[in-house]
C-alpha cells in the first residue's frame, strides 16, 4: 500500500493526499492499492505548484491494528520530533497518534519509494 | 563590535525587500520551485521534515544584546519559543512558515541581522575565534578579517553560483577554537619575519562523505592582500570545481585531485593577473573596520575579593570557575561560558526566555557583547571578576550554568532525523542518553576533556569525524545504528577519527561510551586526556571492551 | 527569434537581434552569426574576412582566455547557461571585461532567468535572451534592487568601501 505526501508551500506543514485535497493527519490519508492510481495522484499533486512542494509516494504497511508508513523517517513526519512531544502533530494527541507512536515494523529510514535502486 | 553604518543597513533592508518580492512571486506561481529553491536557500530557508527551517547568520558568532533579544522575539512570535545554535555559530529556527519569512527578514534587518548566504552554493557565514578581542593569546582580532571577508563575499556577483557551499574561518590564536583545518579556507594569522601581519592560507578542509584536513597553500600572505587572494582561489574553484556530482563538488576534491602544490600554483597564476589595487581594501577602510572592534576596559586589580569569597563559600561556584571561566587579556576580567548542554536537554537549544536573560547579562556585565561557539554554546567575553558570582547565579537559575565545557556532557549534536530532511538517524536522543549517564559533575570532571560529536548523517554537521569520540548515525534496514570513531580532532594536530568497529544499535551506544570511558580511566597516565591515551594505545583496548560480548 | 534584452546605461530595452545562432552542423546563413568556439577556431578567419560580424559562443567549460587574441575583432561573446545554477560564466564574463577590456556585447543565453539579472549585470553581461518570458522592465527592476554593493566587479558601480571613503 502507498500514500502520497508533500509539504505545504505556504507554511511547510507535512500533508497527505486524500482524493484531491490535502490533510494534515496521516490517519486521514488516502491509501493506494493500485500502482496506476498512486501514480495518477502523484502526477496531479505535482501540478499543484502553488499548493505543495515536492509530493512523493511512500510505502505504508499494516503495523498491528493500523496502517503506518514503512519508514521511521516518515513516521517522524507524521508525528513530530521525538525530543519535543509537545511539538508537531503529536501534540494534538488522539488514538491515531498513539497508535503511530507505538507502531512496530519500521524497515527503512528514508520514505521515498524507488529511492533505493534495486539491482 | 561591528555596528552597521547606513550602507550596511540599507543593504539588508534591500535584501529583505528583494526576498519579499521573490516569495510573493513563488506563492503566486510566477516562479517554479526549481527556480525558487536556490533563491530561497540563499536566504537561509530550508524545507525540512515538519516545516521550513530558517538559518539566521551570526557573523563570526558575535551578537549585541539587542540582536539576541530580537532573536528571542522572532523565536517566540514565529516559531515555538526556542532556537538552535549550530556548529557554524548560526541560529536555526525549525518551525518557520514561508509566508512569514519576509516579515522575519525585515525584523532582522532592523537590528543589523540577516540570513544571507547561510545556505546555497555560496560563500557562507565566516566564523572566527569566539575569544576574539578577549584573549591574550591572539596576534590580532580575527573579527577584523572576518568582517572584511563577510562584506566582500556578500552577494558577490561572480561567486553566488559556485559548484557547492564554501566556508571560511579565521583564527589568530595558538589554540584554534574555530576548527579552521576542516574548512574550505582556513586563515591563520601569523607574523612575518619583519613583524608584519599575514595569513597562513589553508585550503581544502571539509567533512561529509570524503573528509579532508586542509593543506597549506601559502605560508604567508600579507594581510592587505587577503581579498584579492581569496578572489583568485574562488575563481579557480568556480571555474574548475566539479559540477557533475554533488558529492565531489567541494574545493577539497579539487585540491586533492590537483594536489596542493598544483592548486597553489593555479591560484598564484590567477592572482598575478588580478588588479589587487582594485580589490584589496584601502588602509582607511581596514582602519575603520578595526576601529569597530576596539573595546575599552577599566583598569582593575588582577584578582577579586568578591570572587574569591564566593569560591571559598560555594563548591558549586568553585566548580563553575574551574570549568566555565577563562582568563581574559585584561586584568580583572574573565571569559564566561554559557552552557547549552544541560544533561537531558537538546544540545545547543535555547529558549526565548534564556536568550533574553543572556542578552541582559551581556548588556549589563559583558560590554553588550555575547559570542556563539562552534560547540553550540555561548559565552560572555568581557565579565569583570567581581561580577562573575552574580552572572553565575543568574545563569544557574536559568539552567545555563552546567559546569561542563569541553567535558563529556558538552556534546555536539546536529538536529538529526528529528528535524532534518537529510538525516538517516536521530542524534539528539543519543546525546541525551550519554549526557544522562555522565550527569554527575564529579564523574564528568574525573573523566576530563572529552569531545563527543554526533551526526545524524554523512553530511557531518555534527562534525563527528573530528570528535574524540565521533558518532555517525546510519540506517540499517529501518533501524537506527551508529558507527563510532575515535581520536578525531580539528585542532593543532588535526586528525580524522578511526573506526572502532561495526555499527551499534541505538540502545547500545551510551553503554559503549561508558565502556570506553572505563578503558580510558584504567589506561590513562600522567594527566592524559582521552585523546592522549587513545593516541598512545590505539583503538584495540577500546574495541575489545565494546565488542567483548559479541563473540 | 527569441527575445533579446540589452542593458544600456543602466536601462534595459528590447532590442532587435542582428545575429543568428548557428549550430556546428548547420550551414551558415548570410549576415551576422553566433557560432561555437570550435567552429570559430576552424572557420572564424574566413567569416571575419567576409565582413560579417561574428559572435562566439562559449560553453561553461570553455574559458574566455581561448579568445584572448581574437576579441578585438569579435562583435559579441555569448556565454551559455545550460542550467541557471551553473555559475562558471560569471567568471568568464568578468575576465572578458576586466582582464581583456572587451567592449563588445556579452550575451547570456540558455537557462537565463531574471532573478540572476543583478549578478549578470555586475559581471559585465549587457545582453540577455531570457528563458522565462521576462520583460526589459523586469530585468531593469532586478538590477536596481540594491542601493549599494560591497565589492568591485565588471560594472561601474562603486563598492561600499569607496563610498565610505568619500
Amino acid at each position: 500500500m502507498r500514500a502520497l505526501t508533500a509539504n505545504r508551500l505556504a507554511d511547510g506543514e507535512t500533508v497527505f493526499w486524500n482524493n484531491g485535497r490535502w490533510v494534515e493527519r496521516f490517519v486521514e490519508a488516502q491509501l493506494f492499492d493500485g500502482h496506476d492510481e498512486a501514480e495518477r495522484a502523484e502526477a496531479a499533486a505535482k501540478s499543484l505548484q502553488t499548493v505543495v512542494v515536492d509530493p512523493y509516494l511512500i510505502d505504508v504497511i499494516e503495523a498491528g491494528e493500523v496502517w503506518a508508513p514503512l519508514s521511521y523517517r516518515e513516521r517522524i513526519r507524521c508525528l513530530g520530533p521525538t525530543n519535543h512531544p509537545q511539538h508537531g502533530k503529536q501534540a494534538g494527541g488522539g488514538a491515531d497518534i498513539e497508535a503511530l507512536v507505538h507502531a512496530e515494523g519500521a524497515a527503512r529510514s528514508t520514505g521515498r519509494v524507488n529511492l533505493i535502486k534495486r539491482k | 563590535m561591528y555596528r552597521y553604518d547606513a550602507i550596511d543597513k540599507e543593504f539588508v533592508a534591500d535584501r529583505a525587500a528583494e526576498f519579499r518580492e521573490q516569495v510573493n512571486r513563488r506563492l503566486a506561481g510566477e516562479i517554479t520551485e526549481d527556480q525558487f529553491k536556490p533563491i530561497r536557500l540563499m536566504n537561509g530557508l530550508y524545507l525540512q521534515l515538519h516545516a521550513y527551517m530558517l538559518r539566521i547568520a551570526i557573523p563570526y558568532g558575535t551578537l549585541e544584546s539587542r540582536q539576541l533579544r530580537r532573536l528571542a522575539h522572532i523565536a517566540r512570535t514565529y516559531d515555538k519559543g526556542y532556537g538552535h545554535f549550530t556548529t557554524r555559530t548560526n541560529l536555526q529556527l525549525h518551525w518557520i512558515k514561508l509566508k512569514d519569512a519576509p516579515e522575519i527578514l525585515d525584523q532582522l534587518a532592523d537590528v543589523g541581522m540577516h540570513a544571507i548566504q547561510t545556505s546555497g552554493n555560496t560563500i557562507r557565514n565566516v566564523t572566527a575565534d569566539p575569544y576574539a578581542g578577549a584573549t591574550a593569546d591572539e596576534l590580532d582580532d580575527p573579527r577584523v578579517w572576518a568582517e572584511t571577508v563577510r562584506q566582500w563575499s556578500t552577494l558577490h556577483p561572480e561567486f553566488s553560483y559556485l559548484p557547492r557551499k564554501f566556508k571560511i574561518a579565521v583564527t589568530a590564536a595558538a589554540k584554534d577554537r574555530t576548527a579552521t583545518k576542516i574548512y574550505d579556507i582556513g586563515l591563520h594569522l601569523r607574523r612575518g619575519r619583519g613583524g608584519e601581519l599575514g595569513f597562513e592560507v589553508i585550503v581544502g578542509g571539509g567533512l561529509g562523505r570524503t573528509p579532508h584536513i586542509g593543506s597549506t597553500i601559502r605560508e604567508f600572505l600579507p594581510t592587505r592582500h587577503l581579498l584579492s587572494y581569496l578572489e583568485a582561489i574562488l575563481r579557480v574553484y568556480n571555474r574548475h570545481g566539479r559540477r557533475d556530482n554533488i558529492f565531489k563538488a567541494r574545493i577539497k576534491i579539487l585540491v586533492a585531485t590537483l594536489g596542493a602544490e598544483e592548486f597553489a600554483r593555479q591560484v598564484d597564476e590567477e592572482w598575478a593577473k588580478i588588479d589587487t589595487s582594485r580589490i584589496d581594501l584601502p588602509d582607511t577602510e581596514l582602519a575603520r573596520i578595526r576601529g569597530e572592534f576596539t573595546a575599552s576596559f577599566e583598569t582593575l586589580p588582577p584578582s577579586s575579593a568578591v570572587l574569591e569569597a564566593a569560591k571559598a563559600a560555594d563548591p558549586a561556584f568553585a566548580r563553575f570557575l574551574r570549568r566555565n571561566v577563562h582568563p581574559h587579556k585584561q586584568p580583572g576580567y574573565a571569559i564566561v561560558d554559557v552552557s547549552l548542554k544541560t544533561p537531558g536537554q537538546t544540545p545547543g537549544d535555547m529558549t526565548a526566555e534564556q536568550m533574553e536573560l543572556v542578552a541582559d547579562l551581556a548588556q549589563r556585565y559583558s560590554g553588550d557583547d555575547v559570542r556563539v561557539t562552534y560547540q553550540q554554546n555561548l559565552l560572555l567575553p568581557h565579565v569583570k571578576l567581581d561580577d562573575v558570582p552574580e552572572v553565575w547565579r543568574q545563569l544557574a537559575e536559568a539552567g545555563l550554568a552546567t559546569p561542563n565545557i569541553d567535558l563529556i556532557t558538552d556534546i555536539i549534536a546536529c538536529p538529526g532525523l528529528d528535524y532534518c530532511a537529510l538525516a538517516n538517524a536521530r542524534a539528539i536522543p543519543i546525546a541525551q542518553h550519554i549526557a544522562e549517564r555522565f550527569a554527575d559533575p564529579d564523574r564528568a570532571e574525573l573523566v576530563g576533556e572529552l569531545n563527543i560529536k554526533i551526526s545524524g548523517c554523512i553530511n557531518a554537521c555534527g562534525h563527528h569525524h573530528v570528535g574524540h569520540i565521533g558518532i555517525l548515525g546510519v540506517d540499517k534496514k529501518g533501524e537506527e545504528f551508529y558507527q563510532i570513531t575515535l581520536g578525531g580532532t580539528p585542532e593543532e594536530q588535526a586528525a580524522l577519527g578511526q573506526a572502532l568497529g561495526p555499527a551499534l544499535p541505538a540502545t547500545k551506544v551510551a553503554e559503549a561510551v561508558e565502556q570506553m570511558v572505563e578503558v580510558y580511566l584504567e589506561e590513562r597516565k600522567d594527566g592524559e586526556r582521552f585523546l592522549d591515551t587513545f593516541r598512545r594505545t590505539g583503538v584495540a583496548p577500546f574495541k575489545e571492551a565494546v565488542y567483548a560480548d559479541a563473540n | 527569434m527569441p527575445t533579446l534584452i540589452k542593458l544600456q546605461g543602466g536601462r534595459a530595452v528590447l532590442a532587435n537581434d542582428a545575429f543568428t545562432h548557428v549550430d556546428d552542423d548547420q550551414s551558415l546563413p548570410p549576415g551576422d552569426v553566433i557560432i561555437s568556439l570550435t567552429r570559430f577556431q576552424a572557420d572564424g578567419e574566413r567569416l571575419l574576412g567576409e565582413g560579417r560580424s561574428v559572435g562566439v559562443r562559449l560553453e561553461p567549460n570553455e574559458e574566455a582566455e581561448a579568445l584572448a587574441y581574437d576579441l578585438p575583432r569579435l562583435a559579441l561573446v555569448a556565454l551559455a547557461f545550460p542550467k541557471f545554477r551553473d555559475g562558471r560564466q560569471y567568471s568568464n564574463s568578468r575576465v572578458l571585461r576586466e582582464r581583456f577590456g572587451f567592449q563588445g556585447e556579452i550575451r547570456a543565453v540558455g537557462d537565463v532567468l531574471r532573478e540572476q539579472a543583478i549578478f549578470m549585470a555586475r559581471c559585465g553581461f549587457d545582453a540577455f535572451e531570457p528563458a522565462d518570458g521576462s520583460t526589459p522592465e523586469q530585468w531593469e527592476h532586478v538590477t536596481r534592487r540594491f542601493r549599494h554593493v560591497y565589492q568591485p566587479a565588471a560594472d561601474d558601480r562603486t563598492p561600499a568601501f569607496v563610498e565610505r571613503g568619500r
